[in-house]
């Protein structure tokens, strides 16, 4: 077990961490988190005991870690860092071989024990084909797969992780995290990742500390920590938190950035769509400055999410039903207040034709109508051809038509321009 | 691979004693293997018994005086600088580290030629070149340091402006100077031509600790070469094992050079060849790279005091032909 109490640790005389106390109990996976310059890597190199602490104390099962010397400490902890250099041309068995060094004397050589140990931890990690190979000559992501080994190689109850998988594709970054999230759990392992990466904290992390300005932010269990409230206070961006239906873990998804002050603009639009037709448009529009409403969407389907996350005004209706005269009205309220509405490539069906007629109504009215045409009303058109109808409508009223979301955006920045002429 | 690397240390062995034998036999005057074994034997104890007929006074002195004691001191000068190579290499991480490049070498030549002008003696030499060869290595590896990490190329500039400073001061002092200066100049070259049994003497005590104090720090430095981070997560008492390694190193150097002058390139070329041989695991590069630069160095030696004979090159030459062109293969291939 691992207790960190109330540290403080300088680098160059500025104060890099201020008050860090937490604990890690055996078979505990925690995951630390913060912006760029928040003092994760240092957190960690600082309960390694390669940085001097300059208040409080790291207690490692009870002992205090800077009355332990070098070796003892590298029989407890193993840590694999961000990125390696090695200049000479050992083998990469040599240097998984290495991660015996804690346990060996001085000219003693690796008995059939330490090579027992290394070759399965090259098999772990896929790297045993590699053995002979010269270190100098693998490729960056073996490279770091090789350092994983020799880390497991040094057979410690700790594990400290900074960034392991920076280099590493996708599919050896999830192999790598699973073998360890499996080591964690089989062999209660404590294993501290520091990773920029808040998708493979929720995934394979119990606990997470959230670090800001050199300070624990919040600390605690993933899913309590891991909200769009604190990912907003601590990296200033809005980010989506949601449940992932296939992992059952919880995942974020940053949206953007809070630029859209900058940017602000008068105009309101108003989007016509449904069924996460308009989430990406409503997301555009709102970054660029607009003042966005959109209508009429179903409770909880897509678009109605990405609306409600930025708070955009909307005429909902209720799940799964058709569109009511009341919404219709409610929408068409939203549109009257609009400079120009955009209609998006939405299917239509008997449910939703009202969105359709909306349109036309809003074009007789004399309103701006912007119409994304990138999948043909033919192949959209649930309703025997009355969309189809009311889209040739649109079209002589003079609609403007587009083929895709970015050249909408364009468009709008024309039709809104004053000296216009469409 | 361990089978290998026991033929390998076999093979320099047999390569050492023919060397030994050889170079003790060629030079201005040919003298037979055979009268050089008369000669050594009837020296020994016991031995000399058997000895029948003895060389002529003027070969046993020859061998005794001149040859011997000059081919074990190219041996302790060859077999120290290829170990503060091997430990400056791996110290900086670096392959193309090493004590003349760093500058180790010119520090300690001002040292030496200051304490041969001022108050020679046995052993004032030596230390005064440790001195300086120590107080050199320290600067130019503060002024290289970057984060943590030594860059090859601000550590390559540092050396050498360093070392050039040291080089100028040394010439100042020579210039300045009252005394005849000729020999130093002779000597500043790098050669064995004092290669006396009173340098024999002067040298063993340093070198001879040397290089098995460097080579029990072996694992230490194969675990350096994963970065002193990483090394102290091993277990490794970084900062304690590098001040180790950097004073050893000065320490081999200052007494190669005071005894010898500044032999280039021994330290940089023989390492490599070495890890070319038996792979980077120091364990076994250490005792290698000290057999082959000994035998290089005695190799060197009888090519400086034969080629013109009997007119002697300054060692230092030979070394630089051989190490310049290898120096700059090695920058290209980079």
């Amino acid at each position: 077990m691992l207790k960190v109490e109330m540290i403080n640790c300088y680098l160059e005389n500025s104060l890099i961490l201020r008050d860090i106390s937490f604990q890690a109990a055996k078979g505990e996976f925690l995951g630390i988190a913060g912006p760029n310059g928040s003092g994760k890597t240092t957190l960690l190199r600082t309960i390694s005991g390669i940085l001097p602490l300059t208040k409080g104390r790291v207690y490692l099962e009870g002992k205090d870690m800077s009355k332990m010397d070098k070796k003892r400490i590298a029989r407890k902890i193993a840590m694999v860092p961000q990125n390696t250099f090695i200049n000479f041309p050992f083998t990469a068995m040599e240097v998984v071989a290495m991660g015996r060094t804690p346990y060996l004397h001085r000219f003693e050589r690796e008995r059939k024990e330490d090579l027992k140990k290394v070759k399965e931890s090259m098999l772990l990690t896929r790297t045993w084909h590699l053995r002979d190979k010269k270190v100098t000559e693998i490729s960056g992501g073996e490279l770091q797969r090789v350092v994983i080994a020799q880390a497991l190689a040094q057979n410690t109850e700790l594990l400290f992780l900074d960034e392991p998988t920076s280099h590493l594709d996708i599919n050896h970054e999830l192999e790598i995290l699973s073998l360890i999230a499996r080591l964690n759990r089989e062999h209660l392992l404590i294993v501290i990742l520091v990773t920029h990466n808040l998708n493979l904290i929720a995934r394979y992390c119990q606990k997470l500390i959230l670090l800001k300005e050199g300070k624990i932010h919040a600390q605690g269990e993933v899913e309590d920590i891991l909200t769009s409230e604190n990912i907003k206070s601590v990296y200033h961006v809005r980010a989506l938190v949601k449940k992932h239906p296939l992992t059952g873990s919880i995942y974020t998804f940053p949206l953007c950035f809070n630029g859209r002050e900058e940017t602000k603009r008068r105009e309101r639009i108003h989007l016509v769509c449904g069924g996460g037709s308009g989430s990406s448009l409503m997301r555009e529009l709102w970054n660029s400055g607009y003042e966005v409403s959109v209508g009429v969407i179903n409770v909880f389907d897509a678009d109605f999410e990405t609306a409600t996350l930025l708070n955009i005004p909307l005429a909902g209706e209720a799940p799964f039903s058709p569109i009511t005269d009341e919404s219709y009205q409610k929408n068409l309220r939203m549109i009257r207040d609009s400079e120009a509405i955009i209609l998006a490539g939405v299917p239509f069906g008997e449910g939703n034709l009202l969105n359709l007629k909306v349109a036309k109504k809003a074009l007789k009215e004399g309103k701006r109508v912007i119409v994304v045409n990138k999948t043909p009303i033919q192949e959209r058109d649930y309703t025997k051809g009355k969309a189809t109808q009311i889209f040739e409508d649109l079209k002589k009223g003079g609609a403007t038509f587009a083929n895709d979301e970015r050249e909408v955006l364009s468009l709008i920045e024309k039709i809104l321009s004053p000296d216009s002429v469409i | 691979m361990l089978k290998q690397r026991r033929k390998v240390i076999g093979f320099l062995f047999l390569l050492g004693i023919a060397t030994f034998w050889v170079s003790l036999s060629i030079g201005s005057v040919s003298i037979s293997v055979k009268d050089i074994c008369k000669i050594i034997i009837g020296r020994l104890p016991f031995l000399n018994n058997w000895i029948k007929n003895e060389p002529a006074q003027k070969y046993q002195l020859i061998i005794l005086n001149l040859r011997l004691p000059r081919i074990l001191l190219a041996m302790l000068v060859g077999s120290g600088l290829a170990t503060a190579g091997v430990s400056m290499q791996g110290l900086f991480k670096n392959p193309l580290a090493s004590p003349y490049v760093v500058g180790i070498s010119s520090g300690s030549s001002f040292g030496a030629a200051l304490a041969m002008l001022l108050l020679p003696g046995i052993f004032s030499v030596p230390l005064s070149a440790f001195f300086t060869g120590l107080v050199t290595i320290f600067l130019v590896y503060k002024i290289s340091r970057r984060n943590g990490r030594v860059p090859v190329e601000t550590l390559l500039l540092a050396g050498i402006a360093v070392g050039l400073f040291f080089s100028a001061i040394t010439s100042l002092v020579m210039y300045i100077s009252a005394q005849s200066v000729h020999h130093l100049v002779f000597w500043m070259m790098g050669g064995f031509g004092g290669g006396n049994w009173s340098n024999v003497l002067r040298a063993t005590p340093f070198i001879g600790f040397g290089i098995p104090a460097i080579y029990y720090f072996s694992r230490e430095l194969n675990v350096m070469q994963l970065g002193e981070e990483s090394a102290t997560h091993l277990g490794v008492e970084i900062e304690k094992v590098k001040k180790i390694l950097l004073i050893l190193s000065s320490l081999i150097t200052a007494s190669a050079v005071a005894v010898s002058g500044v032999i280039g390139f021994v330290g940089l070329i023989i390492p490599h060849i070495t890890r070319i041989i038996v792979g980077p695991d120091h364990r076994i590069v250490i005792p290698v790279a000290a057999l082959i630069g000994g035998i290089f160095l005695i190799w060197c030696d009888s090519l400086a005091r034969t080629v013109i004979a009997p007119v002697e090159l300054p060692v230092g030459i030979i070394t630089a032909c051989f190490g310049a062109p290898f120096f700059i293969y090695l920058l290209k291939r980079r």
